[in-house]
């Protein structure tokens, strides 16, 4: 059965930021300098060359565009200027937009103005929700976030929220779960998944495939940008009542009261402490991959898609709308705080509700899960296909 | 002539302290009968050169033997007006190749000495030959293309006429038909600019052009050649120098295709050359119901690199591709093409522009053997794309382009050797002594030559001399190939091969106005001389000349026409009664230089082995071994001549009598890919050497004695092992009975 060729392929990926793929002429020189690509495993060119032949099918089921983390050495190197590199990243585009069985992802990556749009309406929903749902009476003496928002509520709030996201984001992973393993997803059980998750939380949490690349800056800033992220993640939604429970001293928001008519935890918190952290962390990488993105200082910082802008913009702004907010309320400035607050979380919930089932925040998803799914795959041929085959050197032949 | 022979040796670069000089100076004198002799430290020096120009003005000496350095150095400081000279070869193949201060070296420079003088005994200052008609230097070019406009073009701005015959009615080949063209600086496709060279070879009046013309007949040789040249019913004739052919191609036959190709099966599976005459008329449409064109595939060597159509690359058909894949991109940049090839060929700049294809959006697909499958009005291509490793369908094509081949317009007509057998059942094919070139009748030139009316082939009816050694050379002198018609190519080599030939026909009429040989012996002023009352009308001479110099009268006399010919001497190597010769090379000097050579007696144990060895390679790797200070026997004793294939059996003869206990023959590989500057010399001395050992069995006399080895200019590194080994086995065979008598 021959491949069929779809030569309307490449256009419709150059929707998705495709540019320079068929000036390749397949050489070579991108897989041979990969530091991540493996014998099983090949990238950049077979992907290069599925786009180029209309493979469809074949993308879909390839796991090779979340191996890779964008080092930019391929591009560096490619003697055609085919840009092999955002091929990748591309191609992952285009796989977050096929894994979302919502076809959000797809408007998402390929209309700006339905980007913008959607940022918006978000943004501006929150704002107006922010308004109308507060309580009384509000503080206007000392700042006091609680007796405009109480952090119960919007713990409240945050886990609907969550839950939202989760079901999107879950299904998609199921989804790609589904299309990475084909025909392995119903034979490999359900245990092996489990036991290989640990392998899957440490690339999580460590994304120590990017540390092999040669550019280790990279997977520093990249590091910066996840952990600072997700730890902030963790205060706003998990924390913000000190975990469901409402542990008084876990509480990412307190009130002037329970804090003790202090606007802030005391220095050495460990709440205030991860906050710096991550505020560091998370401006440090931004800032680092908007300059590179303004100054096209490295090859993966060269073709910059919409979505890339947008996904740091929130960020940084997210960080430093945050930052204000710590002043305020150090300054003990109620209204400035109020307002920031607004602003703060106008730009904080449209990246986590946008980004993270539909857009670029998929990607820490993806990744270790693709990661895990290829070790479990390895694992379920090793201990059951080989077996097979020894069995059948084993039996005469008829 | 009075000889008055003057011996001059230089002692420099280490001769003076590997020899005796002393003692080579009294074999001057008393054996050589020299009547100076003399010894110089630096005799290439001004200083050197002066004291043998000061020798011919006050001694009157004419004879002039330089025992220094290699003839093939130094050629410009040794040269005298009004002398004849021999030089002695002592620095490359006696004292750099041998152990100094050596009884055998001593002994090796002495007989070369000898031999040498033998050789200047029976030379003769040559007379160049002047033909009874007046000498043309007029160029005539067979093919109004672009190849033969612009080798007319060069020809008239250097200063020589030029007569351009075209077969069609307006100038401009094949290029009249491509609207678009690829050459320098291959960037993107490029504005035909034919109309511009016709207008500028119409305009020109060093120019006379015959369009709708033939040539009906070319006799005479370089300088003398008639032409006949038919226009419209009536006939003209011009008098001629030389020729250039760019008789250009033709398209392979897309009818003899394989029905992978799917041509015939559908009309919109057309060839390269179709696409030019549709693009040329405007849009690029679809072949059956003019609709636009969304997805085209081109089809790369339909029929070519393949034993069962032509078994050659054609050079142009990626270019074309290209091209035509850029044209249909740039039509609707929205438009699906790929193109399906084997290799990619765009060398050097080429790169430039498949670079661009692929930047327009051409997708390449490398697979060995695309299919076209047709299914009524439907077209898909089926091919395994070797990096997917796996195959692939593009549907719904539109439009397939199969890249035919160029056929040179020489491969057509019936061939003259076949003919020939069959208006001559008689002759048996085994008294065929070489093998016989091709040539096909395809009516371009219509050479009244005896071995056939057109250019020799070389290989798949491309008339090539040797296209590496010698570009635009043909086997017959003074007629040169260029464009399509010699190899396959495009517009850019074509107009590079146009200059170079008109450069060759100038050279060559040039030098033959002054009596003069052509390439590769350029400036020979010798020619053969028959002596006819001995001609026994054999006609192994017009048979063998690889050159077609020699036509014959119907008894079978040979008619020499030398303006044609090369100064090979494979004609006195091929007659039986040895009656050509040339002033200063003839059968007899060989004996004679043979008979001088020192034979040591039987019990002194000194062996000899002679060297006939081929002066285009053999000889030059001789002296490479020289160069690089490596050793061999010094049992040698070599002769340099023009071409194996002058090999005449009676030096075997003249050697084995005088007691020499081997003879070695070193020549050019013969046979496909030969290497031989007069190409069947080294292969008609191997059938010639298969003939003495015959005799030497008859004799008694083993026949491991004479020996023929093929011997490039690069296996100068092999010839010391080979001549060692070669001296070994003469010693296990024992010394030639004949010694002493």
């Amino acid at each position: 059965m021959s491949n069929k060729v779809d030569p309307n392929l490449i256009r419709e990926l150059e929707e998705f930021g495709l540019k320079d793929a068929n000036k390749c002429y397949n050489c070579g020189n991108c897989t041979a300098i990969c530091d991540l690509a493996t014998e099983e495993n090949p990238f950049p060119r077979k992907l290069v060359r599925y786009i180029q032949l209309g493979q469809r099918e074949k993308i879909l089921k390839s796991p090779e565009p979340w191996l890779c983390y964008y080092c930019g050495d391929c591009t560096t190197r490619c003697p055609r200027g085919a840009d092999p590199g955002e091929t990748m990243m591309v191609l992952r585009r285009y796989l977050t937009s096929l894994y979302d069985w919502t076809g959000f992802s797809r408007k998402f990556y390929t209309s700006e103005s339905f980007e913008m749009l959607a940022v918006g309406v978000v943004a501006l929903l929150v704002g107006l929700g922010l308004l109308i749902f507060h309580s009384g009476p509000i503080n206007w003496v000392h700042t006091d976030l609680n007796s405009v928002w109480p952090s119960g509520d919007i713990e409240k709030a945050d886990l609907v929220m969550a839950a939202i996201l989760l079901f999107f984001l879950g299904t998609n992973v199921l989804r790609c779960v589904k299309i990475v393993m084909g025909d392995y997803f119903s034979k490999v059980p359900v245990g092996m998944y489990m036991s290989e998750m640990k392998f899957m939380l440490i690339h999580l949490f460590t994304q120590k495939q990017f540390g092999k690349c040669k550019d280790r800056q990279q997977w520093i800033v990249h590091l910066a940008i996840m952990t600072g992220y997700a730890s902030v993640f963790l205060m706003v939604v998990v924390f913000v009542n000190g975990l469901p429970l409402g542990i008084d001293w876990l509480k990412f928001q307190r009130g002037w009261e329970s804090l003790g008519h202090r606007t802030e935890y005391s220095i050495f918190h460990p709440i205030r402490l991860i906050g710096y952290y991550s505020t560091f962390a998370i401006m440090y990488g931004t800032t680092y991959a908007l300059i590179g993105r303004i100054k096209k200082s490295k090859p993966q910082y060269k073709n910059t898609h919409g979505t890339d802008w947008m996904f740091l913009a929130l960020l940084q702004l997210t960080a430093l709308t945050g930052i204000l907010i710590n002043f305020t309320r150090l300054m003990d400035k109620p209204f400035p705080t109020y307002a920031i607050y607004v602003i703060h979380m106008m730009v904080a919930i449209p990246m986590l509700v946008l980004e993270v089932p539909f857009a670029k925040w998929a990607h820490l998803a993806y990744r270790p899960v693709v990661l895990m799914l290829l070790r479990v795959k390895a694992r379920y041929i090793a201990e059951h296909e080989q077996v097979k085959d020894a069995a059948l050197e084993v039996t005469p032949a008829l | 002539m009075d000889k008055k022979i003057a011996v001059y040796i230089c002692t420099g670069c280490g001769i003076g302290e590997a020899l005796d000089i002393e003692q080579l100076s009294t074999v001057a004198t008393k054996e050589c009968k020299a009547a100076v002799c003399k010894n110089h430290p630096n005799l290439c020096s001004a200083e050197g050169a002066q004291i043998i120009k000061d020798d011919i003005a006050n001694e009157g000496v004419n004879t002039l033997i330089i025992g220094a350095c290699s003839p093939r150095v130094m050629y410009d400081v040794f040269n005298f007006e009004g002398t004849i000279l021999d030089r002695v070869n002592l620095r490359e193949q006696v004292v750099w190749s041998h152990a100094p201060k050596d009884e055998d070296t001593q002994m090796m420079a002495e007989d070369y000495l000898r031999m040498s003088a033998a050789r200047m005994k029976s030379t003769l200052p040559p007379e160049p030959y002047k033909p009874e008609q007046e000498m043309s230097t007029d160029i005539l070019v067979v093919g109004g293309g672009t190849t033969g406009m612009t080798a007319a073009l060069e020809v008239a701005k250097a200063g020589y006429r030029a007569v351009l015959v075209e077969k069609e009615d307006e100038l401009g080949g094949f290029q009249k038909k491509v609207s678009k063209n690829v050459t320098f600086p291959f960037k993107d496709v490029q504005a035909n600019e034919i109309q511009k060279l016709i207008s500028s070879v119409t305009a020109n009046e060093k120019i006379e052009v015959f369009t709708g013309s033939k040539i009906e007949k070319l006799s005479g040789g370089p300088c003398v050649f008639n032409a006949q040249i038919k226009q419209n019913g009536s006939s003209s004739e011009r008098h001629i120098g030389a020729v250039v052919m760019a008789a250009g191609w033709q398209p392979y036959d897309p009818e003899k295709l394989e029905k992978r190709f799917g041509y015939g099966e559908s009309a919109n599976v057309i060839t390269n050359v179709q696409f030019e005459e549709r693009a040329k008329s405007g849009k690029i449409t679809r072949p059956a119901d003019g609709k636009a064109v969304k997805t085209a595939a081109f089809i790369q060597c339909a029929g070519q690199r393949d034993p069962q159509h032509l078994a050659y690359c054609s050079a142009i058909c990626c270019f074309t591709a290209l091209k035509q894949a850029i044209q249909i991109k740039q039509q609707d940049p929205k438009s699906n093409v790929f193109v399906f090839y084997q290799e990619m060929r765009t060398p050097g700049q080429g790169e430039d522009f498949f670079r661009k294809a692929q930047q327009e959006g051409v997708i390449f697909v490398r697979s060995q053997a695309p299919e076209v499958l047709t299914r009524g009005s439907k077209i898909a291509v089926e091919a395994f794309d070797e990096l997917l490793g796996d195959k692939i369908l593009l549907d719904d094509v539109d439009m397939v382009v199969l890249a035919t081949g160029m056929v040179p317009a020489a491969a057509f007509g019936e061939d003259f050797k076949a003919k020939k057998l069959d208006e001559e059942p008689d002759k048996k094919k085994d008294e065929m002594v070489a093998s016989v070139d091709s040539i096909f009748m395809s009516d371009i030139l219509n050479l009244e030559y005896r071995q056939g009316p057109e250019l020799p082939e070389l290989k798949n009816g491309f008339p090539d001399s040797h296209f590496i050694c010698f570009p635009y050379e043909s086997r017959r002198t003074g007629i040169y190939a260029a464009g399509p018609v010699r190899r396959p190519m495009g517009i850019a080599n074509a107009i590079e091969d146009a200059t170079g030939a008109a450069m060759k026909a100038i050279q060559c009429v040039e030098l033959t106005s002054k009596g003069m040989a052509v390439h590769p012996r350029a400036g020979d002023l010798s020619y053969p001389e028959f002596f006819m009352q001995r001609c026994t009308q054999c006609k192994r001479c017009t048979e063998e000349c690889p050159f077609g110099a020699i036509n014959e009268d119907e008894k079978g006399n040979p008619l020499p026409q030398p303006t044609r010919c090369r100064r090979c001497s494979v004609c006195m190597g091929a007659c039986p009664e040895r009656i050509i010769s040339f002033s200063n090379y003839s059968v007899g000097m060989i004996g004679d230089i043979i008979k001088s050579i020192n034979v040591p007696e039987e019990y002194d144990e000194k062996p000899r082995m002679l060297v006939l060895c081929c002066e285009n390679d053999a000889y030059p790797a001789l002296d490479m071994i020289g160069l690089r200070r490596m050793t061999y026997n010094a049992w040698v004793r070599v002769i340099p001549v023009r071409c194996l294939g002058s090999l005449n059996l009676v030096w075997v003869a003249d050697s084995l009598s005088k007691g020499i206990d081997g003879i070695l023959l070193l020549g050019c590989r013969h046979g496909e890919n030969y290497q031989c500057h007069f190409v069947k010399g080294s292969e008609l001395a191997n059938i010639r050497l298969s003939k003495v050992k015959e005799t030497l069995d008859r004799l008694v006399l083993e026949s491991e004695r004479v020996r023929f080895e093929t011997v490039a200019i690069t296996d100068y590194d092999k010839l010391p092992a080979l001549l060692d080994e070669y001296a070994e086995k003469l010693v296990e065979i024992g010394p030639n009975p004949y010694k002493g008598y």
